[in-house]
């Protein structure tokens, strides 16, 4: 076993980025309020000279206005937080051509989205859905985005923290990497599902089992690092393979959807092709009875 | 299945997802994809000794609302609680990708005049989000489903639709939230996290998941209604969602991203304002919100017909 990276996001940081880079809140003429969501570090920093803006999560933090955020919680300010610092870096790039966005990087280790009253009663599923949606547009402006997973990417916070990257790494398992929805005694609370059953499929089935090699053969992550050494080459690495894909208009290589045809080639969701397969096969029998003789 | 004249009179918290999606759009307009026919079922359940549907819990199609070609994707709470997997998810993603695919068809055939037969995408909810029998799975679908959602900005207008039993919730909460218009009944639920996960995570004094009315206030459509979190509230009817659906087909598109709550730098702007004001407020309840919006008797408007409710709320100011 490796050392874990588990709750060190701001260390991650220090061992990714060029040594005296970091400028934390500060995205271009952009300042981030220092105050609001403490769980989340933003910034500018440089990987081997490039500068890049960097969303990491810090476990050591604890929100003072809002109780659920401990140990990488992603909170209500936690997740506009994240959503800011990506609209500005559209921002500040917006008249730059496509090669010239500069790239994201998420350094992921969180637990779970803000479970709580007050959460709810404002919307959390606003604040984790307006992270998504501009990490969405800054991908789709050109942006290269790699999400390095070193710690927990569980679930919900997973999808608001990493699902909407161009490319997805992740530290061995040996670094006590945890990609998951729930943990199998959880699931077998919930589904009433006889554990040792869950515990044989887990062995193998990965639409099923949790862990990051599942994932891998999944397509939902696109590399594993084995040392913690490596992770800033690697992630310079696919800044440069997903820029270049960008370049060459291939989008749909990249993203969930490119994670989605990663999967069939390393054949995990199998499924998913022949469902989109026989959509477009009934689509194209009736569409035309839906819009042609329309102009009358 | 009920004829379309009997469709449009049920209870929509009781409808299920293919009388809803029938029922929606114009009479006798719908075309099922992937249908029960097709026997496009879950390959993940039968290994772990449980019982598929021939539709995996999700009615998938199109229609029409007037000249509109109207995409719809209608969950079934009534399998494994509507939740999301492999093939369902796929489902999801290719309907909104054929919505997109329209658009750019219908642009090329009549380029002056395509606004008029601009393509919808109306989802209706009923679902926790991610189906844990094939968890992974379900998850990389949510993502691929927020992609989309992203794809169709600026382009058609995607509808969310919730007013059934087991309402919105999970990964599907923040669907819901990124689409552009959601229409609500009072007995639609949305959020984040159920209110039964709350109460184990937090505790049963932060959360009591078997209290009915704090669920409702705090999740219904109501509350979400005086937040600005839902743009219509309806009544509890086929017929009064779909009288909606059709006047919002007569919203002019670039009207549309108005609607919105989230999804833009000035949106989020103003979303962080409203969690600061949270701050200074501390609600202790959903409805210490409802008072600060200047409603000065929130228990009476809990309890108050839509229609009441309506005629005397007062909802949160937009800044946007």
């Amino acid at each position: 076993m490796e050392e874990t990276m588990i709750g060190r996001g701001r260390e991650a940081i220090e061992m990714i980025f060029d040594v005296d880079s970091v400028r934390e809140n500060t995205i271009g003429a952009y300042q981030v309020e220092g105050e609001i969501g403490p769980g989340a570090v933003v910034g500018t920093a440089r990987i081997e000279g490039q500068e890049v803006t960097f969303i990491a999560n810090d476990a050591q933090a604890i929100n003072p206005r809002f109780n659920v955020v401990y140990f990488g919680v992603i909170g209500l300010e936690e997740a506009y937080k994240m959503a800011l610092t990506v609209y500005y870096t559209i921002e500040v790039d917006k008249d730059k051509p496509l090669e010239k966005k500069r790239p994201l990087v998420l350094i992921v280790d969180t637990p779970g989205n803000g479970p709580g009253k007050v959460e709810e009663i404002i919307g959390m599923n606003k604040a984790t859905g307006s992270y998504q949606l501009a990490l969405a547009e800054a991908r789709k402006a050109g942006h290269p985005i790699i999400a390095m997973v070193i710690g927990r990417a569980i679930s919900g916070a997973f999808l608001c923290h990493g699902l909407q990257a161009d490319h997805i790494l992740s530290l061995d398992k040996d670094f006590g990497t945890m990609i998951h929805v729930m943990p199998i005694t959880s699931i077998a609370r919930i589904t009433k599902l006889d554990i040792e059953r869950l515990e044989k499929l887990s062995e193998d089935n990965p639409v099923f089992a949790a862990g990051v090699d599942f994932f891998y053969r999944l397509g939902g992550v696109e590399e594993i690092v084995d040392k913690v050494e490596n992770m800033k080459a690697a992630i310079k690495k696919h800044i440069a393979e997903v820029c270049q894909l960008k370049k060459n208009g291939r989008f749909d290589k990249l993203g969930p959807w490119g994670r989605g045809l990663l999967g069939e080639e390393r054949g995990g969701r199998t499924s998913r092709k022949k469902v989109i397969q026989l959509m477009d096969t009934q689509y194209e029998a009736v569409i035309d009875k839906y819009i042609s003789g329309m102009e009358h | 299945m009920l004829n379309w004249e009997k469709l449009q009179q049920l209870n929509f918290t009781d409808a299920n997802a293919r009388e809803r999606a029938f029922g929606l759009v114009d009479k006798g307009s719908f075309t099922e994809f992937v249908s029960p026919r097709d026997k496009m079922s879950s390959p993940h359940l039968p290994v772990l000794g449980e019982a598929i549907e021939f539709d995996d819990g999700i009615v998938t199609g199109l229609g029409l609302l007037g000249s509109r070609p109207v995409f719809v994707i209608s969950q079934e709470g009534k399998f494994i609680g509507g939740a999301i997997g492999e093939v369902g998810g796929a489902k999801m993603v290719k309907t909104i990708k054929l919505a997109l695919q329209t658009y750019e068809r219908v642009k090329k055939i009549t380029p002056a005049s395509y606004e008029k037969r601009l393509p919808a995408v109306i989802i209706s909810f009923e679902t926790g989000g991610v189906r844990l029998h094939e968890a992974n799975a379900g998850l990389l679908a949510h993502a691929e489903v927020m992609d989309q959602i992203q794809d169709a900005r600026g382009k058609i207008p995607i509808i969310a639709v919730i007013g059934s039993k087991v309402g919105c919730f999970g990964g599907m909460g923040f669907v819901a939230a990124a689409t552009d218009i959601i229409v609500m009944s009072e007995n639609g639920r949305l959020g984040l996290t159920g209110p039964e996960v709350i109460e184990q995570e937090m505790g049963k004094d932060e959360f009591d998941a078997a209290n009915k009315a704090l669920v409702f206030r705090t999740t219904g459509g109501k509350h979400k209604y005086i937040m600005q979190d839902c743009n219509f509230l309806v009544e509890d009817s086929v017929r009064a969602f779909r009288t909606q659906l059709k006047e919002i087909m007569n919203i002019p598109f670039p009207e549309i991203e108005k609607y919105r709550r989230i999804g833009s730098l000035q949106l989020v702007e103003e979303q962080l304002e409203l969690v600061k004001s949270a701050v200074t407020i501390g609600p202790k309840d959903a409805q210490d919100m409802w008072k600060y919006y200047g409603n000065d008797n929130p228990q009476a408007l809990a309890d108050i017909s839509p229609k009441e409710f309506l005629a005397t709320v007062k909802r949160r100011e937009r800044v946007i």
